[in-house]
């Protein structure tokens, strides 16, 4: 059976998901860190709303708004921690 | 206008047309997306002006069963995205097989969340314990039902295994997936 995107998004996912676990324990610092395990995070949620929610032929609208959600929470929480850590 | 317009307009779904499923999962899919996202919010302020606090009760949390749980909701989507792609090919049964496949993985991540709780309870750690523990009970408890509503959906449209059933399961139970996603790193990775 040859994998299709579906199967292929699968495989990204679970790769990202083994990454993310790995991220604590090999990156010291936190704003790195942080960045990287919410970048994962966007990445993932990015593979949802394409391959899975299957939004790549839905209105743009909506695909964009479910995009941008995931974006504005990582950020929201990837900026908090910054300020804290910078402050 | 004519007669035939006047009932296109009220039948239609207007700009939510196009989207997989019944068009009211998407109402409610973008309520819940908001809903988190504020919770979420929350819970990033409140850990921006308690960090300490936030960070000893994280360091209670078990975020390798946690990890575990993030691989059994993602494949159980994967199976949720293969029922879809089975009941566009009319191929019934194996969409109910797949469906069947994603409530069961869904009902492992339950029992596994269950099993954490346990242990957080053990150690003495409940709803009360500190505004962490507060937040933390009630956005993991939260999409908790919405997991365990996600299975009982999956269940209902399994019945007739239709492509705007399977769609507006699968549209749903995603959504349960990406919540966890995005939940999973902010609650027991992030660090201060």
């Amino acid at each position: 059976m040859i994998p299709d995107r579906i199967d292929i998004a699968w495989i990204v996912l679970l790769g990202l998901a083994l990454a993310t676990l790995l991220v604590p324990p090999l990156v010291a610092r936190p704003l790195l860190g942080n960045a990287l395990l919410l970048i994962f995070a966007a990445l993932k949620g990015r593979r949802i709303v394409l391959d899975f929610f299957d939004l790549r032929a839905a209105p743009a609208l909506w695909r964009g708004l479910v995009s941008a959600w995931v974006l504005i929470v990582v950020l929201f929480a990837w900026l908090a921690s910054a300020i804290v850590a910078l402050v | 206008m004519s007669t035939t317009d006047c009932e296109q307009g009220e039948t239609g779904w207007g700009i939510l047309e196009g989207l997989p499923g019944d068009p009211m999962i998407w109402v409610l899919i973008f309520s819940e997306l908001a809903a988190f996202g504020l919770f979420l919010g929350a819970f990033v302020v409140a850990r921006a002006i308690h960090p300490a606090m936030f960070a000893a009760g994280q360091a209670t949390l078990d975020s390798h069963l946690a990890g575990l749980n993030t691989l059994v909701l993602v494949t159980s989507g994967w199976a949720a995205a293969r029922a879809t792609a089975a009941a566009r090919a009319s191929r019934r049964q194996a969409a109910r097989g797949w469906l069947f496949a994603a409530m069961a993985l869904g009902a492992f991540f339950i029992a596994t969340k269950l099993f954490e709780y346990a242990g957080e309870i053990v150690l003495g750690n409940g709803l009360e314990t500190s505004p962490f523990f507060t937040l933390y009970f009630l956005l993991t408890g939260f999409h908790l039902m919405h997991v365990c509503l996600g299975i009982v959906i999956l269940a209902l449209v399994s019945r007739s295994a239709s492509v705007t059933g399977v769609e507006t399961g699968a549209a749903f139970w995603h959504m349960v997936d990406l919540l966890w996603i995005v939940m999973f790193p902010i609650i027991y990775l992030v660090q201060q």
